[in-house]
């Protein structure tokens, strides 16, 4: 499986905002209502493609109680990307925001992209926090910002993939530094002498041309 | 400072201590003690850097000294506390020191000296223990790990690994929460001096033992890169002992760790580690072997292979996995070691385990594998390769456990492979050009004389025939020409035979568990295997026999599951071997009890619960090879049903005569007694109910009967009372009143009438006397009259007078009458009145409630009058007291 680039994601957030079923939606695109706790950071990975790139997302999703958060604090470095969700039916989830972004901001790299996600927008009529503060609460501290809902999908491709553009532009405009694996970002490999025949995995073959 | 000097050339002079040099064991805690004191307190760096060093000297030999009495000032120099200036070398020989004395290992130099004081064992572990007591100990040991200094990474790196190998799970805690832990030990594995990265990668290995979390940010840390890179500059498999460390690295972070796992092949690191299966061989290797160290490496890379397709991991990364390693190529290159001359049997070994696990369950895959050759000529499926050695008893143990397991995931969940395996069994499937089948050597070896033959190629028969029950069948037919001049003989009594005959248990516990695979749920194998006439009398002997070796107890105890089986799939169509037959025949001759025992001596067997945890058949000595994983799963599922259908039989014993169809007979009278039973109870608790209901009724009925009684008595003593009260009424005014209140209104009426009435009569009787008297005086005045002679002159001036007296008279006379009849009127209307008197019951009724109120009256006459008894009494008392209160009491107060 040949790649351009390969970001690591972490997703960050109280717990029960929806960052498994996030990730589930993102990466087996299905929903699951009953979820178990997450224990310690889950992975997850996906391909996707940017402007003709393909590019693997490989994600993190963290375990949202206070527990664990020494633990989800050792990814914080090595990410390029954060999702940082709350959830729409819940406002101590929002106004735990400013904690989280503090976590993120004083332990990863300065250059990590956040995306600020609203979650579980198919609740409408439960909605306890208005998509206008979300909106004001990412432009206050630089963040991008997005409705999604995991269950019915809704904008949940377009948040890993905002995202990931965002840290696309910021190395084509040469902010990252892409040998620093800290970054969280990596080039993909040559395409592999060693294994001339391998059967598989090369989908949209012309796109590893475009690596390095 | 002399003296100083002399103490330091004494023991500072270097790792070398001569034992007889001043400041020995007497003056050792001495000469400590003036060094901490020097370290602390000095205020020349020199002084302390040298009292430093000295320590860091003594610290190997005189380790609990040293610990005991420095351990608190070494600290203050990694925390660089109490402002005293920041040296690096004397860091470096504080972080030596502290690495001496929390070592693990023993030093040489300490073992002539255990004899003098206790043992030194466990004396690293206790100081780690003090060590660890202050957290921020191990943070001042991860920020030495940022100097770049070798002087001071290598010992904070050593140090590091002493305290994780010595409370590894205290550290791991600590590493975890303190800020950037990981990220700085992954630095060092990132060092260009080999030196530092390779204690580095001791450190990880240490560090990610046994704790998923670590395991995880490890593996978020890029070190599944960097380890590959790693491997890759040391030469893979050619390379020294960083190779195996490396890889014991990789196996501890992706061992059941699932995350990792997937991590690892969403991450492409299966087809980075594909080309460390690329074997060129030097001749020299083929010839005189590999190094050890090549095995080894070899070994471990194997064994990540089979970390990620592990039957144990989650179902759904197992499969994943499976499916990358084929289709990149790798589980190609793991069939080519397989058919490459040179490789030692240990690789060989592992890489068929490898090739199992990789093929186990996938259709995919095993399909690949049927298709590799062995460049034989003419070439030959690698498969009959294996099992060629699976039977042939010169090849090691451990590698024909091996093929067996790699045969077993062979067919594992794929009724093909088991079809085309279990086929060239059949004669009509023997192939013209003399090739050798799996069915051949799988025969070949289940008659062979070596018992672990036999074993294995019952074993892999029976998972030929796991849930193929048309194989089943057509094996039954199998049959085979044993000796020349013999008739040939089924498949399935020849194994009877061998059963019957052979001594070696494995043999038979092999051919015992084909067999039991082969009659579940095969009515016709169980038909023919009981109309072979010696196989009930050999069971039965079997089972019942009372031989108290260990191993023929397993033996007997799977005749007896045979047995069992016979029962539970029987359609009762051989003659004296019936369901109930076999039935009476554990009953009668074996005893239900012994049956019982010798069932459950298989699953009380080490052996059984050893097979039953993993698919993989894996002991160190062929002798302990006795069950197999998958019939220990299916004897754990089949002994419950054997063991009930016995307790439903013995149930229902004298009742029942064949089973299977009376099953259902069996239950309905089992509910019908059920219901019964229910019934009964039921009963019981009603008849409880109403005797109890009886005697409380019974109790009430005397109880009425007394106060019946009570009350007769009563009723004759008021009777008698009120006779008396009547008589007693008109005395007491207060009943007079009452009665008249209350008393009945005709009752007055009618004495007011017959008042009236006696008043009436008695003035009728007045004016009846008035009148008489006036008729007297009017005969009296007429006699006056006719006597006189001159009655009318005399009468005439007198007359007249007289005469208008006597009208007067006559008119009041008259109206007197008037009066009289109006009178006697006025009686009769009265006594007409009066004419329907009150009925006599009603009169009676209105006497009994008189009576009662007479009875009311009188109790409260009573009460009135008790309390009247008692107010006068009171008030007597009362006088009396105030008379005795000194107060003038009038008797009327």
């Amino acid at each position: 499986m040949s790649y351009a680039y390969l970001f690591k994601y972490i997703i960050i957030g109280d717990t029960g905002v929806g960052k498994s079923c996030l990730l589930l939606q993102f990466t087996d695109k299905r929903f699951q209502p009953v979820h178990d706790l997450t224990i310690g950071v889950e992975f997850g990975a996906r391909m996707i493609n940017i402007e003709g790139k393909q590019i693997k997302l490989q994600i993190w999703d963290t375990a949202g109680q206070e527990a664990f958060r020494s633990i989800t604090r050792s990814y914080y470095r090595g990410a390029a990307g954060a999702l940082l969700v709350y959830d729409i039916t819940r406002r101590d989830t929002f106004n735990h925001l400013t904690t989280w972004l503090e976590d993120a901001r004083q332990h990863s790299n300065s250059n990590m992209v956040i995306m600020l996600i609203g979650n579980k927008s198919d609740l409408e009529s439960r909605r306890d926090v208005k998509r206008e503060e979300g909106e004001a609460f990412a432009r206050e501290h630089g963040l991008i910002f997005m409705e999604t809902s995991a269950k019915t999908a809704a904008n949940v491709e377009e948040a890993f993939i905002n995202t990931a553009r965002e840290i696309y532009d910021k190395i084509q405009e040469g902010v990252f530094d892409i040998n620093n694996e800290a970054n969280g970002i990596k080039i993909g490999p040559q395409h592999s002498p060693a294994n001339p025949n391998m059967p598989s995995g090369n989908q949209g073959g012309s796109s590893s041309g475009g690596c390095c | 400072m002399d003296l100083f000097r002399s103490v330091l050339g004494g023991v500072g002079g270097g790792s070398g201590v001569a034992p007889g040099a001043p400041g020995g064991p007497p003056s050792s805690a001495d000469t400590i003690e003036r060094l901490v004191d020097r370290l602390s307190s000095s205020t020349l760096l020199e002084d302390r850097r040298d009292a430093c060093r000295a320590l860091k000297a003594m610290s190997r030999k005189f380790r609990v000294e040293v610990g005991v009495q420095a351990l608190s000032a070494l600290v203050e120099i990694l925390a660089h506390g109490d402002g005293q200036s920041y040296d690096e070398e004397m860091l470096s020989y504080a972080l030596d020191t502290l690495c001496n004395i929390c070592s693990p290992d023993e030093f040489e130099e300490e073992v002539g000296r255990a004899a003098e004081r206790e043992p030194a064992e466990g004396v690293g572990e206790q100081f780690t223990e003090i060590y660890l007591k202050q957290a921020v100990n191990v943070q001042y040991a991860l920020d030495a790990l940022g100097e770049f200094d070798f002087r001071i990474r290598r010992p904070a790196v050593r140090l590091l690994t002493h305290l994780l190998f010595n409370k590894p799970r205290q550290m791991q805690d600590l590493i975890l929460a303190s800020h950037m832990g990981v990220s700085r030990l992954m630095d060092v594995l990132v060092d260009n001096r080999e030196v530092l990265r390779n204690d580095a990668l001791l450190l990880l290995i240490q560090l990610t033992k046994g704790n998923a979390n670590l395991q995880k940010i490890v593996a978020f840390e890029n070190c599944f890169d960097k380890l590959i890179d790693i491997l890759n500059m040391e030469g893979l498999s050619d390379g020294g002992i960083v190779v195996e460390d490396c890889l014991r690295l990789m196996l501890n972070l992706l061992r059941n760790n699932a995350s990792n796992q997937t991590f690892f092949r969403e991450g492409s690191f299966i087809q980075r580690i594909t080309p460390f299966f690329d074997l060129t061989l030097e001749p020299e290797e083929i010839e005189v072997g590999w190094s050890a160290q090549k095995v080894s490496n070899m070994l471990h890379m194997l064994l990540v292979v089979r970390t990620l397709v592990s039957p144990a991991n989650p179902s759904h990364v197992t499969t994943s996995c499976q499916r990358t390693v084929h289709q990149c190529g790798l589980l190609e290159k793991l069939c080519s070691i397989l058919m490459a001359a040179g490789i030692p049997s240990d690789i060989l070994t592992e890489a068929i385990n490898a090739i199992a696990e990789s093929i186990r369950g996938c259709a995919a895959n095993q399909d690949f594998f049927a298709l590799v050759q062995a460049p034989a000529t003419p070439p030959r499926p690698a498969l009959i390769l294996l099992l060629m050695s699976m039977v042939n008893e010169k090849q090691p143990f451990a590698l024909r456990c091996a093929v067996l397991y790699c045969f077993q995931c062979y067919v594992h969940k794929n009724s093909n492979r088991q079809n085309e395996i279990m086929r060239t069994l059949l004669p009509a499937n023997q192939p013209a050009n003399n090739e050798i089948t799996a069915g051949q050597l799988l025969c070949g070896g289940l008659f062979s004389n070596d018992r672990l033959s036999n074993w294995f190629s019952s074993v892999a028969l029976a998972h030929g025939l796991v849930d193929q029950e048309s194989i089943k069948l057509e094996l039954l037919r199998v049959q085979l020409s044993t000796a020349k001049g013999t008739e040939p003989v089924s498949m399935i009594s020849q194994c009877c035979y061998i059963l019957q005959q052979s001594s070696q248990i494995q043999t038979r516990l092999g051919i015992l568990m084909l067999v039991s695979t082969w009659i579940h749920n095969c009515i016709p194998a169980v038909t023919t295997l009981l109309a072979i006439p010696e196989v009930v009398p050999f069971l039965t002997g079997q089972i019942g026999s009372n031989e108290h070796d260990d191993l023929e107890r397993l033996g007997q105890g799977l005749c007896a599951f045979v047995l069992g089986l016979c029962i539970l799939d029987n359609d009762n169509s051989v003659a004296n071997n019936t369901q109930d037959d076999l039935y009476q025949l554990i009953e009668k001759r074996i005893g239900g009890e012994v049956f019982l025992d010798k069932l459950g001596e298989i699953s009380k067997h080490e052996s059984y619960n050893r097979a039953l945890k993993h698919p993989q058949p894996k002991c160190v000595d062929s002798k302990d090879l006795l069950f197999d994983h998958h019939f220990c799963l299916q004897f754990k599922h089949l002994e419950h049903s054997i063991i009930s259908f016995l307790h439903r039989k013995k149930e229902n014993d004298p009742l029942v005569e064949t089973t299977e169809n009376n099953a259902a007979l069996v239950q309905q009278f089992k509910e019908l007694i059920r219901e019964q039973d229910q019934r009964i109870n039921d009963l019981t608790k009603a008849n409880i109910y109403l005797q109890s209901e009886l005697t409380t009724a019974k109790h009430q009925v005397d109880d009425l009967i007394t106060s019946l009684a009570t009350l007769k008595d009563q009723n004759s003593v008021l009777r008698a009372q009120s006779s008396h009260t009547k008589a007693a009424i008109p005395t007491s005014e207060v009943i007079n009143t009452s009665t008249s209140r209350n008393g009945p209104s005709t009752g007055s009426q009618n004495a007011n009438f017959a008042e009236e009435k006696r008043k009436l009569e008695h003035e009728v009787k007045i004016r009846d006397d008035i009148i008489q008297e006036l008729e007297m005086r009017l005969m009296t005045v007429e006699n006056d009259h006719s006597t006189s002679g001159d009655p009318k002159p005399l009468t005439n001036g007198h007359g007249s007078e007289v005469e208008a007296e006597m009208a007067l008279l006559k008119t009041q006379l008259e109206s007197l009458r008037v009066n009289l009849s109006q009178k006697e009127e006025d009686i009769h209307d009265l006594k007409s009145q009066r004419a329907p008197p009150p009925s006599i019951p009603i009169a009676s009724k209105e006497l009994e409630a008189m009576k009662l109120d007479v009875e009311t009256l009188k109790a409260e006459q009573d009460d009135l009058l008790v309390l009247l008894a008692d107010q006068d009494t009171q008030l007597v008392a009362y006088r009396a007291q105030l008379r005795a209160l000194g107060q003038v009491v009038d008797e009327d107060d």
